[in-house]
């Protein structure tokens, strides 16, 4: 069962190590990691049905963008936040000014994001 | 006197009084009778002057010596003298030559008089100066058509407004378009649609900056593929010179440079950069998580340092693997043999270490995380496991299974007559046991089932390859 004090997270991540991580930085921030998915259309249906407040998705999958995935949870009316080795540039309409944290990032980086994010 | 005469009564002087004022005074003009074969009848101070003869040294004698020698053998002066005949006059060019053997180019007419019996009267004048003009004029122009017909780029001609009244037969090769079609704005069809209007609005600031500039596709006549081009163009200099040369309206030169694999490679290499970044960026998050994870589940620093450098060693390994194969698939066979060496070489020569299986080749994305899972096995095996004793065994298989799902790889890791420590196995096994029992399943969908057993480690991991036919 969730912890209803906390804010729920889905994960959106290809590489496991910095899904672990992750998981491991948001639950020290106070979040619960709900659901997580490094694959595109695994991560579109549970952006579809999990219950969660936000999502944060690496936009590089393998090889594909992950912009379907955000555009599900757009769709849900529920934020997003993007995160990418790549550089801002990597960002298309409607997601310009979307939260954007640069790879590799720190404990404190991802806090002022999400606390910018407003989630 | 006539003069007298003619001044008192008011009347015009007689025609023969003028005449002989112009033959006289006509210094710039050589202005000579000639009779009927051609010999001096009269000789004015203008064809002194011009032809260096005196009047009195040339009366009497043939005029066929203000000829150059080659047309003189020629009959050019017979000629002449027919033609003036005949026609009623002989207008020409031509070269001429003085009394001292300089030559000068001559615009002369020659006209029979009223008099036919009487001969001809022939005027010249020296047109040297125009006529050199002319020539560097045609060189020029020649030089031009020359350099603009040859270099590879395509060359036009223009007004100020962008009008093309002239295109090379590069252009004219490229595009497919003939001169008449690309003349006045017929060459913006070969533009790109979307280019256009940069094109043309590059000409509106054009004539203020002294320079056109503009980068567009041009379709090529052949194929119909357009090609990037760079496209600059200059007033030309000293318009007045130029404006015999090309007409008043040809103010300015042009030429088209094909940019198209230069900006090709240029795309090509901003991707490069960004995947270069991107990798980098990845490696870099990775290392960090590698960090952390370890850090979260080391009792010491001296126990950190040596964890995290091992890892990262296991991480290099695995990086080089993939870019030696340019991150494509990569044999499990050499992913494993790696591991193992780089722990315990010995053993893998003493016999105490067998691994087997078919060739199987893993995409790049899961042999990072598998080659980090048996960098955990092995590590645990060299410092407490089958490695570390001497009478320890390992065995390493694997085999391929196909079903309907597609393939999957079942890989076996069996330790033997190892004497099992304390099991206290949670915290030493702590990062491996999360790969081998989270990290594999999350990546790469892998069944995994870790055991620690009375003789040593089995792990059990299946990995699924997907179905036969790779999507992609």
């Amino acid at each position: 069962m969730s912890d209803p004090d906390k804010r729920r997270v889905l994960v959106v991540e290809d590489e496991v190590l910095m899904a672990m991580l992750l998981e491991d930085m948001l639950c020290d921030l106070g979040y619960e990691v709900v659901a997580h998915s490094g694959e595109l259309d695994q991560a579109v249906q549970l952006a579809q049905t999990a219950a969660f407040d936000f999502a944060l998705l690496d936009i590089n999958l393998n090889g594909q963008q992950s912009f379907p995935v955000a555009d599900a949870v757009r769709a849900r009316g529920l934020p997003v936040v993007f995160a990418t080795g790549y550089g801002s540039r990597i960002l298309v309409p409607p997601y310009l000014d979307t939260p954007l944290l640069q790879k590799p990032f720190s404990l404190e980086e991802l806090r002022r994001t999400l606390v910018t994010a407003g989630v | 006197m006539d003069r007298e005469t003619g001044r008192e009564q008011g009347r015009a002087p007689a025609s023969s009084e003028l005449l002989r004022l112009v033959f006289e005074s006509a210094k710039d003009y050589a202005i000579f009778s000639l009779d009927p074969e051609g010999r001096v009848t009269s000789w004015n101070p203008g064809a002194e002057r011009l032809l260096g003869y005196a009047a009195r040294e040339i009366k009497g004698h043939s005029a066929d010596v203000i000829f150059v020698p080659e047309e003189r053998a020629a009959g050019a002066a017979e000629e002449e003298r027919r033609r003036a005949l005949s026609d009623g006059r002989a207008e020409d060019e031509r070269w001429q030559q003085r009394k001292d053997g300089s030559r000068f180019w001559a615009s002369g007419l020659m006209m029979p008089l009223a008099d036919r019996r009487l001969g001809f009267v022939k005027i010249l004048r020296d047109r040297t100066d125009q006529h050199r003009a002319e020539e560097q004029l045609r060189e020029a122009e020649q030089r031009f058509r020359l350099l603009a017909t040859n270099v590879p780029q395509l060359v036009f001609l223009a007004r100020a407004d962008g009008s093309r009244t002239w295109p090379s037969p590069q252009w004219i090769d490229f595009t497919g378009m003939s001169a008449e079609a690309s003349a006045g704005f017929g060459w913006l069809e070969a533009v790109h649609p979307d280019d256009r209007a940069h094109t043309l609005a590059a000409w509106e600031t054009a004539r203020a900056a002294g320079e056109y500039q503009a980068e567009h596709r041009v379709r090529r006549g052949s194929d119909g593929s357009y090609r990037w081009h760079q496209t600059r163009a200059r007033p030309i200099a000293g318009s007045s010179h130029h404006a015999v040369l090309f007409g008043d309206q040809v103010d300015w030169v042009g030429t088209m440079t094909d940019v198209h694999d230069l900006r090709t490679l240029h795309d090509r290499q901003q991707v490069l950069m960004a995947e270069l970044q991107h990798r980098t960026r990845n490696l870099l998050a990775i290392t960090q998580a590698i960090a952390t994870q370890t850090l979260r589940k080391s009792a010491s620093l001296k126990d950190f340092q040596l964890e995290f450098e091992n890892r990262l060693r296991a991480l290099s390994r695995v990086q080089m693997l993939m870019s030696s194969v340019d991150y494509k698939d990569i044999d499990l066979g050499e992913l494993l043999g790696g591991e193992l060496r780089a722990h315990d070489g010995n053993s893998l020569e003493g016999g105490r270490v067998h691994f087997d299986g078919p060739s199987v080749a893993l995409p790049a994305a899961a042999a990072q995380a598998l080659g980090l899972a048996l960098h955990e096995l092995a590590t645990n095996a060299a410092k407490h496991g089958a490695l570390s004793q001497a009478d320890g065994r390992l065995d390493v298989t694997w085999r391929l299974e196909d079903d309907d799902e597609g393939r999957t790889i079942v890989l076996d890791w069996r330790e033997s007559c190892v004497a099992m420590p304390r099991l206290d196995g949670t915290r030493r096994y702590g990062y491996g046991t999360e790969l081998i029992e989270r990290a594999l399943p999350y990546q790469l969908g892998a069944k995994t089932r870790l055991a620690f057993k009375p003789d040593g480690v089995h792990c059990h991991i299946s990995v699924g390859l997907g179905p036969k036919v790779s999507k992609a």
